[in-house]
């Protein structure tokens, strides 16, 4: 099985043979991947011991090694064809959905639809947990669509704003 | 002469809070042997505190309007259960006289200060006169509410720079720094009408601007003996937005005459309110060592732990035995503190992204262990951090022989501690503890928000760091693909695939 792996937007072309031999751009790696639990994991690599956390969620992994966050995604040979189809991966062209990361109150929408946005520029400020949050494109677009109204409450993950 | 006070037996104790304040006193009162009742919200069903008390008295709904601050409720609650005495936390009800009165208009016992005493350090301008009087120096200022020409004399008199404060004050609003006489018209009309739009009243009060001030604050214990005793500093100037971040005991700003001259100061404040069991005095100290009195926390702290391991005291013990009308363990002030300890508040914040609150349940704990560590909280691995009430997870305390022992296990208590399922502020901690600037001592409260940059220490990681990772990811995912693939029958399904996986990763090391 071959997979295209990335991890803090670095790729990886990572192929596990049926005889279980790991191959990383084709160069041969001996790992010991032993199951603690759900998400824990404890490795050997070249007598180096790490334990390793990996948590999945909608399909974004985070590793965690040693107090450090990794971030990517691992891609089958299915994914990556659609990934291709697409246009690429990653969030820098196409499409872009801006969801609420926590349940509370939409205070501001400091920008309009059509508008140009900067990456880093506040598209809302979402009161929660007692404070006012400022959320921000995480790259420079169009404001496409504004999908919640000032004064509304929303719950997580709702979709509230999308870039092109 | 002082009547002796009449001793009471307290038996039952009921916390008027919740999450990791309400588990530390509850294990306080295993040790002594007291009964423990806990109250919670809807949403804290699940909590910590719920599962380790004795009791369990739902108070109302997620709002704490509807629940930790309806003192009718937590009365009914004790009420209900034959509880001798409440302990409030910090926050909440804790610093609210009326309900200290309440408590004992009831017949029980309150642990904490009369209501006296937390109505008059309650109000900020009432507190500044009080110990005034008791010559302890507070932040040379105004009263509100003087004219533009008063100002311009009273700022003269103060001397520059100062600080023009909206008297309904509040988030920064109506609030201007002036370091020259010739901006000050300028200034002072500008933080009127900022004042006037934002809260309806243009009246302000100028305050001299401490520059490169720390936060530092002192512990005060006190009984009805008339015995008060401080037990030492604590450092606070990690803040960001007024919130602090990471505490420790003793300070590395401390000498031993600063720490005389300051305890000395923090009794009189607690004394010229006839204080009684624990509270704090907050103070602001500059770069030349002056200190100015900012306020006195009629409570517990939550940073408290630090004190704790330097000075080898049970605070909540401590208050608890104070309550019954007993004689404090220690008559004398702690002066040589032993050892270092350093707390750090485990928030669910992101500091990558302008520490933006997260919630969600949590995936994976694993706790740090170890000497020297200490971890108060009130989580668990698959609980759920909801957006009713603060971020903090959990705070993470280590001591060590000294400043650099503290530091170093701290970094490596970080390293251990592992919680996934939403963003929190780990990475800020390591990162601050790697910094020269705190390493040296040298920060004051603005050092956070203006100095500060999650940047600065942090290497990227190595190629090989990120292949370990990809590595690590794709077999998590292959493994899933293939248990997923598996699926024949859904009762076989567990006690199969973990067959067939551990015989896979055995084989393929």
């Amino acid at each position: 099985m071959k997979y295209v792996t990335y991890i803090n937007e670095k790729k990886f072309e990572i192929e596990i043979q049926n005889d279980g031999t790991l191959l990383v751009n084709g160069v041969q790696r001996d790992v010991d991947f032993l199951t603690l639990d759900e998400s824990l994991f404890s490795v050997l690599m070249n007598n180096k011991s790490y334990e390793i956390v990996i948590d999945e969620t909608d399909g974004q992994y985070d590793v965690l090694i040693q107090g450090r966050l990794y971030t990517g995604q691992v891609l089958d040979e299915r994914a990556q064809l659609l990934a291709s189809r697409r246009g690429g991966l990653g969030v820098e062209s196409g499409e872009l959905s801006i969801k609420s990361p926590m349940p509370g109150l939409i205070v501001a929408i400091p920008v309009s639809e059509g508008q140009e946005v900067k990456k880093g520029q506040t598209v809302i400020v979402l009161e929660s947990m007692k404070m006012q949050n400022e959320l921000k494109a995480p790259r420079d677009g169009v404001v496409q669509r504004i999908s919640v109204t000032v004064g509304a409450t929303v719950e997580q993950k709702k979709l509230l704003i999308t870039l092109t | 002469m002082v009547m002796e006070p009449q001793q009471t037996k307290i038996k039952k104790i009921l916390i008027a809070n919740r999450g990791e304040i309400a588990v530390r006193v509850i294990r306080a009162c295993r040790e002594l042997g007291i009964a423990t009742v806990a109250v919670y919200s809807d949403a804290d069903r699940t909590s910590l505190h719920v599962r380790y008390a004795d009791e369990a008295v739902h108070i109302g709904g997620n709002s704490p309007r509807e629940s930790y601050l309806r003192m009718e409720n937590i009365i009914a609650a004790a009420k209900k259960t034959g509880t001798d005495a409440i302990h409030p936390g910090y926050g909440f009800l804790s610093e609210q006289e009326d309900f200290a009165q309440a408590v004992a208009d009831e017949g029980m016992i309150f642990i904490g200060p009369s209501p006296d005493a937390i109505y008059r350090m309650g109000d900020k301008q009432m507190a500044r006169e009080t110990v005034k009087k008791a010559g302890v120096p507070v932040i040379p200022g105004t009263e509100p509410g003087l004219r533009d020409d008063e100002i311009y004399a009273a700022a003269e008199h103060i001397g520059f720079p100062v600080m023009v404060k909206a008297a309904a004050g509040g988030g920064g609003k109506g609030m201007r720094g002036v370091y020259a006489a010739e901006e000050l018209p300028n200034l002072l009309a500008i933080a009127r009408r900022e004042a006037e739009s934002a809260f309806g009243d243009g009246r302000v009060y100028l305050e001299k601007m401490i520059e490169g001030a720390r936060h530092i604050e002192f512990q005060i214990l006190a009984d009805m003996h008339g015995n008060t005793i401080h037990l030492g500093e604590r450092e606070c100037s990690i803040q960001r937005r007024h919130q602090k971040l990471v505490e420790e005991s003793p300070s590395p700003f401390m000498d031993d005459d600063l720490r005389r001259r300051m305890g000395e100061m923090a009794i009189r404040a607690a004394q010229s309110v006839n204080y009684v069991n624990a509270g704090t005095i907050e103070c602001l100290v500059d770069k030349d060592k002056n200190f100015y009195f900012l306020e006195m926390n009629t409570r517990l702290q939550v940073e408290h732990p630090v004190t704790e391991l330097v000075t080898g005291v049970d605070l909540v013990k401590e208050q608890i035995r104070i309550a019954r009308g007993r004689r404090m363990g220690l008559t004398e002030s702690v002066l040589e503190p032993k050892g270092w300890a350093i707390e750090c508040r485990i928030n669910a914040e992101d500091p990558y992204n302008n520490f933006l609150p997260s919630v969600g349940t949590i995936s994976t704990l694993l706790v740090p262990t170890g000497p020297g560590v200490r971890v108060d909280s009130g989580v668990y691995s698959g609980y759920t951090i909801t957006p009713h009430y603060d971020s903090m997870i959990a705070k993470l305390i280590c001591w060590g022989d000294d400043r650099g022992e503290a530091i170093l296990r701290m970094r490596r208590a970080l390293e251990e501690f592992t919680i996934m399922g939403l963003k929190h502020n780990i990475p800020f901690h390591q990162n601050l503890l790697s910094s020269f600037s705190f390493i040296a001592g040298r920060f004051d409260n603005k050092f956070v928000e203006e100095r500060f940059s999650m940047t600065t220490y942090e290497q990227s990681p190595s190629e090989s760091e990120l292949e370990t990772a990809a590595i690590a990811a794709t077999l998590f995912a292959h493994r899933n693909r293939q248990l997923a693939g598996q699926v024949v029958n859904r009762n076989e399904r567990d006690t199969s695939n973990w067959k067939w996986l551990s015989r896979w990763e055995r084989v393929h090391k």
